[in-house]
Parts: structure tokens; sequence; C-alpha cells
């Protein structure tokens, strides 16, 4: 059953597990690829985690002039390949949400592969493994549409998924707000 | 075994060469399950891999669990034991050298027996920690009391889970931190949680803690900040650092006066009540505000939301225990539960999140002053005589009990205790009033410390002990829900370390203590004795093998036999244990800070964690990711306060207290209240903030007031290059 990465805005608190745990996966070699942003620092401990949204027709691999994005089979948006990479920086201009990283020392982007040594297998991402929060989850569609339902939002708008910047998106994003139209118990 | 709907069939990322080994972090009382991945070409530990199938945390941890591995193989670990000859050194880190395991044994030795010679068995102490097994800390009782004969011995709970343990102790006659496991939480329907920054110290809660939202549930906070967990809470009571009892009080009051009072649960299982509802009765919403700062609308809201709750589950941790009536705190929140009868079944009850790794089970078995194995007193004669027939000495020979955790430096100071065997703890950043506590260290005769790094405390010590991580060795500890968990080996120990039972068992040979220790071989044979010990005490875990735990995830105490599953759910048969069967509803008059604020020091000073860190920081500031994330210490102020004080963000202020001072860079903030200031207390050396709490006790469970002193920010004068 295939699953995505969905995420639930309103449930991050900063913990910056994600960023640590994506410095453990095979072939990341210790360097995170996410972030994880305080909304506002001077006022409150609000925090979001930015993450890849593997683009259906990614902007970064549009861009770039060697071929060195590949698409892999599940969707996964990968990291650039070692042997094509020519260090452009063209990637990391073009994705709206600033997601490619460049080290400049190898001359080479990289950025978050979704985890594939392990979605390839039906594993989960090490970001959505430990997300104490819930903020990060690797779910079904099944699962995705339930969660649709659940927080019937007043205003009509399910903001997951929407065409936004860069139109269809592997990844599923629930931006704050998501208790709004939840039914309190008593 | 309990699987819950967070439980999801997945495999693990296996890669060729790399066997798992399944354990916990070795961190908060949490206690997360991981696996550690270890190579098997080089034996070593490289890495880590979620473990899903543990029930409580289903693969979730916090960046400190996700790097707790590069804690074995860190390049600052003690891999000899070290001496310092001249003594003048002492305070820093120079002059050691490294020497072999028998000098080392024998230094020790000659010294400890020169020092009882001259001034009597009790000048030894021992003071330890319960970030180590069960094992190890029913092994450090016996090593004191047998081993050494001195009364004086404590731990580093004192600074973390006595109020609890004391405030459990008196309401219910028994000291399990949770009455129910964790995998309820979820589904109760309102959870009120004060004094927890839990998103920070206990983050693998938190997604069991926003499903209770999800579900249309309820939460309330009661934090002088506004924690990650206060941003989302349904009612954030933000009260005055150190007010607690007042608003317990407050919302008692409530209760009982708008009918949420289960009157038939009242009256057959608990006493005190009228007494108790006669006392709270002047604390009205608005006499409660003007103690608290809460507004009366808050408190208000907050009853009827615990009160109307079909199940409720009241939860707190070191924010309401850390005060000088931390007990008092304990009691009084635990009050609601037994008014309102939510507790005795699933889904309600009480809890506090236990903050070291084994922190509960580390207090039952005889580190502390008081108590022996299996929660058994040393002042009472029965109790010491089980113990002594079990260890095979005479009841003469048992040490009377000593003193709490911060009197054993005054004894130092005073110089009734001459020398000291430090394990496992920190106290040079973790203890309150550090320039009184450092320089009675300073003073000792003889000082000993065992640690796996070089700490803030081991500066202080004339022989240090190289011990091992907990991935190097196995045993059992007792997670925050009472549930006994394994830690398993993934290593062998790095250097020349060993585990410290095994220094102990040597160490008691060489004190001619051989009889009593030499047959502890391996920690099985410590785990199999210390099963034996608690038999017949309150934690009784003589039915939690090392096999049961491993077939059922864990077994909550009390298991009293080899059949019995053990206790996930306490008192669901409505028996508390105190003698009569019932418990105590108190009633407990409000007394403030012993600091409150003055013209002086105007302001309320409250310390705490950050999530990158870890009690004294001497594991989590070599961690490069955590220390990247924090990498110093800070003071939290309010932007309406910084502008009284004319001071900005990231400048570097002064801030002292009647006791200390220090400089910290300004972290501008609304999430805290403008009478008060914040700072995190990992930090050694003039970056300790215990430089500036105040030591008042509680009178019960001796814990210093860390939450709550009268402080003062001053700008530093511009300095001209
Ligand atoms: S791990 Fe989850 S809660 Fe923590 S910062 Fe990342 S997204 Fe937020
Ligand atoms: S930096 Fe590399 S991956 Fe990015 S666009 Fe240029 S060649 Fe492609
Ligand atoms: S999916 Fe994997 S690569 Fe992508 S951010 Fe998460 S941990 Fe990093
Ligand atoms: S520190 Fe606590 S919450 Fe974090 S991973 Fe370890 S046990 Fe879990």
């Amino acid at each position: 059953m295939k699953k995505r990465l969905y995420l639930e805005l309103e449930n991050c608190i900063g913990c910056r597990s994600c960023l640590a745990a994506c410095t453990q996966c095979g072939g990341h070699e210790e360097r995170n690829r996410n972030y994880v942003y305080d909304v506002n620092p001077l006022v409150n401990r609000q925090t979001m985690p930015l993450m890849c949204l593997h683009c259906v027709n990614p902007a970064c691999a549009r861009s770039c002039p060697a071929q060195a994005i590949q698409i892999h089979e599940t969707g996964a948006v990968l990291s650039a390949l070692v042997e094509k990479c020519i260090g452009c920086q063209n990637c990391t201009i073009a994705c709206p949400y600033g997601i490619p990283k460049f080290d400049t020392e190898q001359n080479l982007m990289y950025k978050c592969d979704l985890c594939i040594d392990r979605t390839k297998d039906g594993i989960p991402p090490m970001c959505a493994s430990v997300c104490p929060s819930n903020t990060l989850q690797w779910l079904t569609d099944e699962e995705i549409e339930a969660k649709q339902k659940q927080f019937n939002l007043d205003n009509g708008k399910w903001v997951t998924s929407l065409p936004y910047l860069e139109s269809e998106t592997n990844v599923r994003v629930n931006l704050p707000g998501i208790l709004q139209g939840v039914t309190k118990l008593f | 075994m309990q699987r819950d709907k967070f439980f999801k069939e997945v495999d693990n990322l296996h890669h060729p060469n790399e066997t798992l080994v399944r354990t916990h972090c070795s961190y908060c009382g949490m206690q997360c399950g991981m696996n550690l991945r270890v190579n098997t070409k080089t034996n070593k530990i490289i890495g880590v891999e979620p473990r899903y199938d543990w029930p409580v945390t289903v693969g979730k941890m916090c960046p400190k669990g996700v790097t707790a591995y590069q804690q074995t193989n860190h390049d600052d670990r003690l891999l000899k034991p070290l001496i310092r000859d001249d003594k003048s050194l002492k305070g820093t880190k120079l002059g050691f050298r490294e020497a072999s395991w028998e000098e080392a044994y024998e230094h020790i030795v000659k010294n400890f027996q020169k020092l009882q010679k001259d001034y009597g068995k009790d000048s030894l102490s021992v003071f330890s920690g319960v970030s180590m097994t069960n094992e190890k800390c029913y092994l450090t009782g016996k090593f004191a009391r047998v081993a050494l004969g001195t009364r004086y011995i404590d731990y580093n709970g004192r600074f973390c889970m006595s109020s609890a343990a004391g405030g459990f102790l008196r309401s219910f006659g028994v000291d399990r931190g949770s009455t129910l496991p964790w995998t309820d939480i979820h589904e109760t329907d309102c959870l009120f949680i004060a004094g927890s920054n839990t998103a920070e110290c206990h983050p693998t809660s938190m997604f069991r803690i926003w499903n209770v939202q999800e579900r249309g549930g309820y939460l309330i906070v009661a934090d002088p900040r506004e924690t990650p967990i206060a941003r989302r809470a349904d009612v954030h009571l933000d009260l005055r650092p150190g007010t607690d009892l007042a608003l317990a009080n407050g919302i008692l009051n409530l209760l009982i006066e708008n009918g949420f009072a289960d009157e038939e649960f009242v009256q057959n299982h608990t006493n005190g009540f009228e007494e108790t509802k006669e006392l709270v009765k002047q604390f009205t919403p608005e006499y409660t505000s003007e103690i608290t700062g809460v507004a009366p609308e808050k408190i208000i809201r907050a009853a009827e939301l615990y009160g109307k709750a079909p199940n409720a589950v009241v939860m707190f941790a070191r924010g309401i225990e850390q005060q000088h009536k931390g007990v008092d705190n304990v009691s009084a929140y635990t009050n609601m539960a037994l008014v309102t009868g939510k507790i005795g079944r699933a889904k309600s009850g009480v809890a506090t999140f236990t903050g070291q790794g084994n922190g509960q089970g580390g207090r039952e078995h005889g580190q502390k002053s008081d108590l022996l194995p299996g929660y058994r007193k040393i002042t009472n004669p029965d109790h010491v005589k089980e113990v002594c027939q079990f260890w095979g000495i005479t009841p003469e020979e048992m040490p009377k009990p000593g003193v709490s955790a911060y009197e054993m430096f005054e004894l130092m100071d005073q110089k009734v205790i001459r020398g000291l065997y430090l394990l496992c703890s920190n106290p040079a950043v973790s203890a309150p009033n550090l320039n009184f506590v450092r320089n009675a260290m300073k003073n000792l005769d003889f000082m000993v410390c065992s640690d796996f790094y070089l700490s803030e405390s081991a500066e202080f010590a004339d022989v240090i002990l190289p011990t091992v991580t907990w991935s190097e060795d196995e045993g059992t500890v007792t997670n925050l829900e009472g549930r006994i968990i394994k830690i398993n080996k993934a290593q062998e120990p790095l250097g020349e370390s060993k585990p410290d039972w095994q220094i102990q068992v040597e160490l008691a040979e060489r004190l001619g203590k051989g009889k009593y220790f030499s047959h502890l071989k391996t920690a099985r044979d410590v785990a199999d004795e210390f099963r034996g010990a608690t038999k017949g005490g309150y934690a009784d875990y003589s039915g939690a093998t090392w096999e049961k735990i491993e077939k059922q995830d864990g077994v909550f105490w009390p298991c009293k036999s080899e059949e019995h599953k053990g206790t996930p759910h306490m008192f669901l048969d409505k028996k508390f244990y105190h003698p009569d069967g019932k418990a105590k509803i108190c009633a407990l008059p409000y007394r403030p800070p012993a600091e409150e604020p003055c013209e002086q020091y105007p302001l309320r000073l409250t310390t705490g964690r950050v999530v990158y860190h870890y009690l004294s920081g001497n594991q989590t500031r070599r961690i490069q990711f955590l220390r990247d994330m924090c990498p110093e210490p800070y003071v939290e102020v309010h932007p309406e306060t910084a502008k009284k004080y004319n001071i900005e963000h990231e400048e570097r202020v002064r801030l002292f207290t009647r006791r200390g001072e220090a400089t910290y860079k300004v972290k501008i903030t609304e999430a805290i209240r403008s009478d008060t200031v914040f700072v995190p207390y990992h930090f050694g050396h003039e970056e300790s903030i215990n430089l500036l709490t105040n030591p008042a006790l509680d009178p019960m469970s001796r814990m210093p007031e860390f939450k709550a002193c009268a402080a003062q920010i001053e700008k530093q004068s511009v300095k001209k290059v």
C-alpha cells in the first residue's frame, strides 16, 4: 500500500528531532536535508518544519541542465547524482520552497530523498518515524482521507495539497488550524 | 501487551553487516524504545534505528534519543582510572594522571580506611543518581551500608522526584509515579497538566496529548511560561512561579462548590474531605487570582472542564515539585482526582512525569537516605530485620538513616562528612546554591568520582573511575509509567571502563567485605539478588524476571510472583495503600515561596530544561548536534520587562540573587510572564544558573526550591574597546 509523507503543522513542538533523524539515514553523510523554523520567535514558541514536498512536476528537476535530479518510481524527488551534478545551483533557486542545499566544498547539491533506501521498501522515513508530536506522519491515502473528513474546516478550505506554488505534490500538508473543525466532546 | 491505534506493524531497515540491539534511550523517564545499530565487524555501535515495536513510543524519539548512541564511542570517554596527587588543583581539570585499576583501588581503600579510622564510619558518604539500572541503584545502597557502613547515602532524585514520591505516599500510601499506563493517556477526555514543559522534557508524550484534543477532549496547562504545550492548550493557567498550592486549592474549591465531588467515592475510599473542603473555601476565584496572577475566568473554566470530563488525568512535573512546598503541591493537585473520584479506573488517574531514566525505580531500592530495597523504611525495625537477614548482616550493623542530598553538602562544609564517592551524578551543576556546594566539595579530604566523562563534579575528585555508558551493560529500569523494562548491552566496555556494579564488588572485596559481594559476577547475578531483596516490599519486583519483561513488553510493579502479570492500573479495586485502605484528601494551607520578590530583587527567577539537553548536560553538551542547537544558556525576558531595564534581544546582562550571579544572553519573548525570568540549568562553571537558586528545602521531601526565587537584572556597562 502506497504511503505518503503527511504534515500536520499545528502539532510541531520545535524539538528538531526530524533534523537529528535526517542525519541518521544511510547515504545522508550525517547532514540533514530538512528545516524547522521559529514562526515568530520574539512572540511565541510556534515552530514549523519545512520539508521537500516531492512535487509531481518538480521545479528543481526542470531547472537542472544536467539531469542530475532523478525522480524515483515512488515519486520521490531524489538528491543530485554525484556524477551528473555540475554545481550550477539552478535548482536551489528554482525550488519555490528553497529545499535543495548546496555543498560548496563538493560542489554538489543535496536534498531530501524521502529516505529512499527506507521508503522504497515501505519503511517510514526517519523524520516521520521519530517525530514525537505526529507533525510528520507516514500514511496511506485512505488514512489521509479520513483525516480530511475529521478536520472538516468551517471555511471549506481543506488545505492539503491544493495547487500551491508548484501544483500537485506527493507530500500532503495540513496548515495550522486543524483543530478548528473538531467537535468538542462536551 | 498493549497495542493501541498508534502501533503499526513496520519492518526495520537492516543494513548488511549490522545487528540491531533492542534497548531504550539512556536519558529521560519516557525510556523510548530504540535499536542500536552495531557493526558486526568492529562490534561497535554506529547508529540508531527506531523501535516501532515498543508500545509506549512506537519508534518516536526526541533529538537526545536520536543522538544518544554517540555517547558510547565519544572522544571524551574516560578510558583509564585517573589519580590526582596535587590537592591544590581541585576544582580544575588539571593534574590527573592515568593509573591502573589496582593502583586506583588501593589509593581509594587506603584513604577511605584512614578517614573512617580517624573520624568514624560516617565520615564517608555516597552520592548517587538514578540514570542507571535498578540493579546498580540497589547495589549502591548495599555498598554504602554493608561495604562502607556509612549512614550518609543519598541521590540526585532529591533534586528531581522526591516531592512526587512524598506527595503520593501521603495521598495514596504508595509511590508509583503513574496510576495508569501511558497508552491510556490519549483516550482520556481532559488532561490537566501542571508544571510540566512536556514538549521539551518528555517530547514523546506529545502525540498522545495532542490526540486528546483531536478527539475533542480538553487540555489545561498550568505554567508561568507559554511553553509549546501551553501554546495549544484550551486553557493556559499562567500562574506566578511558586503559587501552585493556591491554584490547586482554588480549583478544588470550585469542583466541590459546583457539585463535581463524587460523594460515594469520597465517603467509601477517602479520608480528610470535610477538613479540606473547609480549608479551600477561602480560595475563591478572586482570592486565588490575587495570589497566582491567573485571571478568575480561566480558573473557573479549568475547574469546569476537569469537573465535567467523564475521564480525566492530572499530570505534573518538576515545576510544582521543585518548590519548598513541593510535597503539598503534589497532594493538592492529587486532591482533584480524589475528590471527583477520577482515579482507580482506566483513562483516569494521576501521574508525574518522572525526570530521569530510572527516576522511579532508582528511588525505591535503597539509594535514598531513609530507604531500603523494595521501598522498605530504614526507620522500621521489621523492614531492617528483613533486609539484614537477606544481606547476612545483623540489625546492629545496619547504619541509621542519613540526610538528604543538599544536607550532605552542609555536612561536608561542617567537616562531619570528609570523604565522598560520587557516581552517576553531577551536583557541581545540578545542586542549588552552587557557590556553597562547590566549595564543600573542594574542601573534602578525599573524593572519588565514577563517570564516563570528566564532568564538572569530577574536577573536584582525587580519583576518577571510568565507568561504562548505558549501552555497554545490561539491566532493568522502571520508566515513568512504573513499567520495568530491560536495557540491553550492545557493545563491550570501551577501554578499561567497567560497570559501576563491578567497581563496587571489587572495591568491597578490597575493603574486606567480599563475602557480601563476591558472588556477584555478572549483571544477571546482581539482578537476581536485587529481585529477591525487593520481595515482600511495597515495590515488589520479585516476579519481574528478564524473560517476563521481554515476553510482555515490560512488567508494571507491583509484581509479586512469577505467575503475576504485573499492575498496569493502580487501585482498580479502589484499595489504597494506607492501613485502612483509604486515600487521603489533604487540607493544605497556602505558603508563599521561601523567597518573595522585594525592592532589591523584584523579579521571579525560575529554571528548567530545553529539549536538546538532559540534566546537568554532562552527556548532551558533548553531542555535536545538540550542542549546535543549544550551545549556551540564556535568560528569557518579557518585552515589557526588557523595556523597563532598557535591554535588548541577545544583549548580555548580569542576573543575580542573594546567592550568586551570572551573565546571560537575553532572549526576548512574550511567552513568559512579565514578572518572571527563566534560565535553563544544563550548563557548567560560570554559566550555571544554580549559582543563583535557593536551597530552601521542602520539610518532607528535602527538595530544594529550584523553581522560584527573587532575582534582579542589571544592564552591563558598555565596554570600551
Ligand atoms: S520532529 Fe516533529 S515536532 Fe519536532 S521539530 Fe520536527 S516536525 Fe516539529
Ligand atoms: S546544482 Fe546540480 S542538481 Fe542542482 S540544478 Fe545544478 S546540476 Fe542540477
Ligand atoms: S524524508 Fe528522509 S531525507 Fe527527507 S527530510 Fe525526512 S529524514 Fe530527511
Ligand atoms: S530523552 Fe526521553 S523523550 Fe527523548 S528519546 Fe530519550 S527517552 Fe525519549
